[in-house]
């Protein structure tokens, strides 16, 4: 144990020393100099704001009267048009004839209406808060008290109201003894001058960017007293920014890591590594770490930098890891850096997204919670989060990271980083490392408990993307799309066999194999669901996915008919027959749990 | 220069491309994209906008109204979005956290004309998306009152404004602005900022697999070398562009100006694809090269849309229909910085092939 930490530091040290001499030399000035035009860029591209939009819409006017409410407004050509046109006769967008606004009749004359709408109540603003009597320019102003109430997840995923039909001539009766609530005061403390200030300060900026800024500075901006007109919905963009923030560092040391085991196999300056007593996990572990620790500092760093609490790390620590992870086997698995690239791009854009859009629904919807992104932002908030929170969101990725990092750490010799095979066949030269000759049933069974997690990441992103669809849809596609990830991973370990040792698939062995994966997969949703996912699996997306969850022996029949009608075809069409055969699963499994579905609902 | 040669390269890069099957990745990617744009469509863009779902949504929400009587009682009232029960505030916010009431809303004693605004404090239930459409329509009722109030202080009031009498919008704006401002130059510059990675990658590796001096040896120049790749990532670009293009109006997005897109995007990625070749020409190692390009290319990409007329901005305008010939300008000056760079990486290459030898 003492020998293998000496390892790992050796080579942390050796991995250090490595990346500095690499980089350093002619890269530090360069990286310097891009540091610095980076801030330049964003002051410059900050004072002269973002042309992206500019003129797309065209408006003619009578006259110059109107011309102050959209001057400052880059989306509008403005040209001088003669009385008595239309905007159909001028082919412009909008018309402002007389004090009258008229619209073409178009998609875009009509976003070109909804623009000068706001742009127009933005000039009105403008002038009223200029009032000299503030107070009858905004005559009503809104206390909002924000009431915390347990969401009911099942209520509203369902589409149900998680409130009952109001009945207009009774009052709703509270069941609990209610706890008194002051008399709020009739007054606004908070002189003139500084509600005034603040509603200029407000003006011409878009509420939504100014948003953005806000969860930066970290500063609880803006009024506690809103005019009618600032009431907004709990808009999801806030986190957007945060997300960014956080991930985009990450994801940007973790290709050193992926690079530095490339250009390893490339150059082969890691064989003779190889060929010393070091343990490959020791190897692959003290090359990680310098990066693990970068990504924590910086993280660490990010997060004083926006004045949020430390704790904040807790929930990234598990990103890092998984980010480490992959980074890992994309650099073992890469043929060629155009791969190595486009695998990347890919892998990054999926786990951020993965991150990213749950959290954009933080404050909104509980689905949010399942990544721990969501957590960053209920710290920064100030809100905290629970043990059970962060087991929830987290879970799913310390149990993945680390099948990868096993995986890598059973593939990395030689055998493995110096050929160049294909993606998909070295993928299963990776997972055939880790099916036993003598225990073949039991490596099938361990296999499948490991996919669990992985199918259950990809079926939360797909809850993700696909609940915002109308609701029949959505469930549907999310039956099927869920049936298919399932039945992908269960034949994971039987399509590798099947590539690896053909002679092994005789029909006893075949029964055998899928009698095991199907255990494998049933112990392994059990145990994660149960630790976990309870909350989801109870609502109606939940029944969808863990349909088969309900009683032992009906979920047990799915899965082995699931990985036995793949199991089966493989072995009479051969593995041109792989696609087909999923199919085929995946529409036995999807009707396996319609039945239960509809049966229990209709 | 050969231009055999050049082709010769181009081809042995994309027909490796084609074996990796990369390219699919990079279809699936976009695809992926896509759906997220869909997503942001459909889900977002009724948030950001709920009046969108509101009108469609016939529920009546239960409010309590509790404080002194006033014309928002008789508005809720009118509403076909409420139903109001007068209660006391204690009994109305326990009910709102057991969720049995949507909103309370307090009414303090004030009179409409006098002096202090009046300040109504609203309840709602904090992280939930239905207190949000509940806001929505509140808000409805409340500007309606704010305006009643201004009406009996207009007496207060002193400032001029132009009167214009707008029509009623339709809410799905934003949708437009989405599409066509945001996502159709996310779409298109992909592909671009993709080939710029995709070039440093395929001359590094020359570098790093030590495969240039075989290359080098045959009676290919180097010149010829750096340009059959440049072509290689070069020509993705349109057939991606066009192929999106495509797929939108497919879905009823009209586009139009597709040629006069697909030159400009065209032009700007070789702009970035010559700009990575050069940085791949100056440091012979991926993972060198790749930093600052992606570090280069977010200032640049920056700065470039600070400026008014830039590639992004003239490619909304084109999709939109929104502008005269003075685009083909901004493409001459595109092309000038585009063979500017041709010329240095020609030059130096040959330059480093001389080292080399």
């Amino acid at each position: 144990m003492q020998n293998t930490l000496s390892q790992i530091k050796t080579i942390s040290k050796w991995e250090i020393r490595r990346f500095t001499g690499t980089m350093s030399r002619d890269l530090l000035p360069i990286a310097f100099a891009l540091f610095i035009l980076l801030i330049l860029a964003s002051g410059f591209a900050q004072q002269n704001g973002i042309h992206l939009q500019d003129n797309i819409y065209t408006v003619g006017i009578d006259d110059e009267s109107a011309f102050p409410v959209i001057s400052t407004d880059n989306r509008f050509t403005v040209y001088k048009v003669n009385p008595g046109v239309t905007p159909e006769s001028t082919g412009l967008d909008l018309v402002i004839l007389n004090g009258f606004l008229f619209a073409s009749d178009s998609d875009k004359g009509q976003a070109a209406l909804n623009s000068f709408e706001k742009d127009y109540s933005g000039y009105i603003e403008s002038i009223y808060n200029r009032e000299e009597d503030l107070y009858a320019a905004y005559p009503l102003w809104i206390d909002e008290e924000y009431v915390k109430s347990e969401i009911d997840f099942t209520a509203t995923q369902s589409g149900q109201r998680a409130v009952a039909p109001p009945d207009p001539y009774t009052k709703p009766v509270p069941d609990s003894e209610p706890a008194l609530v002051e008399t709020p005061s009739a007054q606004i403390d908070k002189p003139v001058e500084e509600l005034r200030s603040e509603l200029i300060s407000d003006e011409g900026t878009n509420a939504n960017i100014e948003r953005y800024a806000n969860v930066l500075s970290s500063s609880k901006t803006g009024s506690d007293f809103k005019t009618p007109s600032q009431i907004s919905p709990p808009l999801p963009f806030d986190s957007i920014i945060l997300v960014f923030i956080f991930i985009f560092p990450l994801y940007f040391t973790s290709q050193f890591y992926m690079m530095s085991i490339m250009n390893e196999r490339i150059e082969r300056s890691g064989e003779p590594l190889l060929s010393t007593p070091v343990k490959p996990y020791a190897i692959i572990l003290g090359k990680g770490l310098p990066y693990f620790v970068m990504m924590l500092a910086v993280a660490a760093v990010l997060t004083v930098f926006i004045g949020a609490p430390l704790m904040v790390l807790l929930p990234i620590l598990p990103v890092i890891l998984f980010f480490l992870s992959s980074a890992l086997l994309i650099g073992m698995t890469a043929r060629s850096f155009r791969e190595l690239s486009f695998i990347s791009i890919f892998f990054s854009t999926v786990a951020s997204s993965y991150l990213f859009f749950p959290s954009i629904f933080a404050n909104i919807h509980i689905v949010s919670l399942i990544s721990p992104l969501t957590l960053v932002i209920y710290q920064i908030q100030g809100d905290g989060f629970t043990a059970y929170d962060y087991l929830y969101s987290t879970s799913l990725f310390f149990l993945t990271s680390a099948v990868m990092f096993f995986l890598a750490a059973r593939n990395f010799n030689e055998e493995r980083l110096f050929n160049y095979h294909r993606f998909i066949p070295r993928l299963t030269e990776f997972i055939g490392s880790v099916i036993s000759e003598k225990r073949t049933n039991l490596s099938l069974f361990a296999i499948s408990i490991c996919c669990v997690p992985f199918v259950f990441m990809v079926q939360m992103m797909l809850l993700v993307l696909l609940f915002n669809f109308p609701m029949p849809y959505s469930v549907v596609m999310l039956l099927v799309s869920a049936a298919f990830v399932e039945e992908l991973a269960k034949s994971v370990g039987i399509y590798t066999l099947f590539s690896k040792r053909p002679g092994y698939m005789t029909w006893k062995n075949i029964l055998a194999g899928s009698f095991f994966v199907a255990a494998g997969f049933l112990t392994g949703e059990k145990l994660l669901l149960f630790a976990t996912l309870s909350e989801i699996s109870d609502s109606v997306f939940g029944t969808v996915m863990f349909a088969s969850l309900q009683v032992l022996w009906l979920p047990f029949l799915l899965h082995l008919a699931g990985v036995l009608t793949t199991s089966s075809v493989l072995k009479f069409g051969g593995r041109r027959m792989y696609i087909p055969a999923l199919i085929l699963a995946t529409i036995v499994h999807s009707l396996y749990n319609l039945y239960f579905i509809l049966g229990w609902s209709g | 220069m050969n231009l055999k040669n050049v082709e010769i390269i181009a081809k042995k890069e994309l027909k490796s491309l084609a074996d990796e099957k990369t390219i699919i990745l990079a279809i699936v990617l976009q695809l992926f994209i896509a759906m997220f744009s869909s997503f942001l469509l459909i889900g977002l863009a009724s948030m950001y906008n709920p009046d969108s779902i509101s009108s469609y949504s016939n529920v009546k929400y239960p409010v309590a109204y509790t404080g002194e009587p006033s014309e928002v009682l008789t508005y809720l009232r009118d509403s076909s979005d409420f139903v109001v029960y007068e209660m006391d505030l204690s009994t109305a916010v326990e009910a709102l956290k057991e969720r049995k009431l949507s909103a309370v809303l307090w009414m303090p004693d004030t009179a409409p004309d006098y002096e202090y605004p009046v300040k109504i404090t609203l309840y709602t239930i904090g992280n939930d998306i239905q207190s949000s459409l509940v806001n929505v329509k509140l808000k409805q009722i409340l500007l309606k009152y704010e305006d009643k109030l201004r009406e009996i202080r207009s007496d207060r009031l002193n400032g001029e404004i132009v009167d214009i009498k707008i029509p009623a919008s339709d809410p799905s704006g934003d949708f437009y602005e989405f599409v066509y401002g945001l996502l159709i130059p996310l779409l298109l510059f992909m592909p671009a900022i993709i080939s710029g990675a995709l070039i440093i990658d395929m001359i590094t590796e020359e570098y790093q697999e030590s495969t240039l001096e075989t290359l080098l040896s045959t009676p290919i120049g180097f010149s010829e070398v750096v340009w059959g790749k440049t072509a290689a990532c070069f020509i993705l670009v349109p057939v991606q562009a066009a192929a999106w293009l495509t797929l939108l109006m497919v879905n009823g997005i009209a586009v139009a100006g597709f040629i006069p897109i697909l030159l400009h995007i065209s032009v700007a990625s070789l702009v970035i694809i010559l700009a990575g070749a050069i940085i791949a020409l100056k440091y012979h190692e991926r993972t060198n090269a790749q930093f600052v390009f992606s570090a280069a290319i977010v200032a640049v990409i920056l700065i470039f849309l600070a400026f008014p007329m830039n590639t992004a901005n003239i490619i909304v305008r084109l999709s939109v229909g929104s502008i005269g010939s003075e685009h083909w300008l901004i493409l001459g000056i595109i092309l000038a910085i585009a063979a500017a760079l041709a010329y240095i990486v020609t030059g130096y290459s040959e330059k480093m092939r001389a080292k080399f030898i």
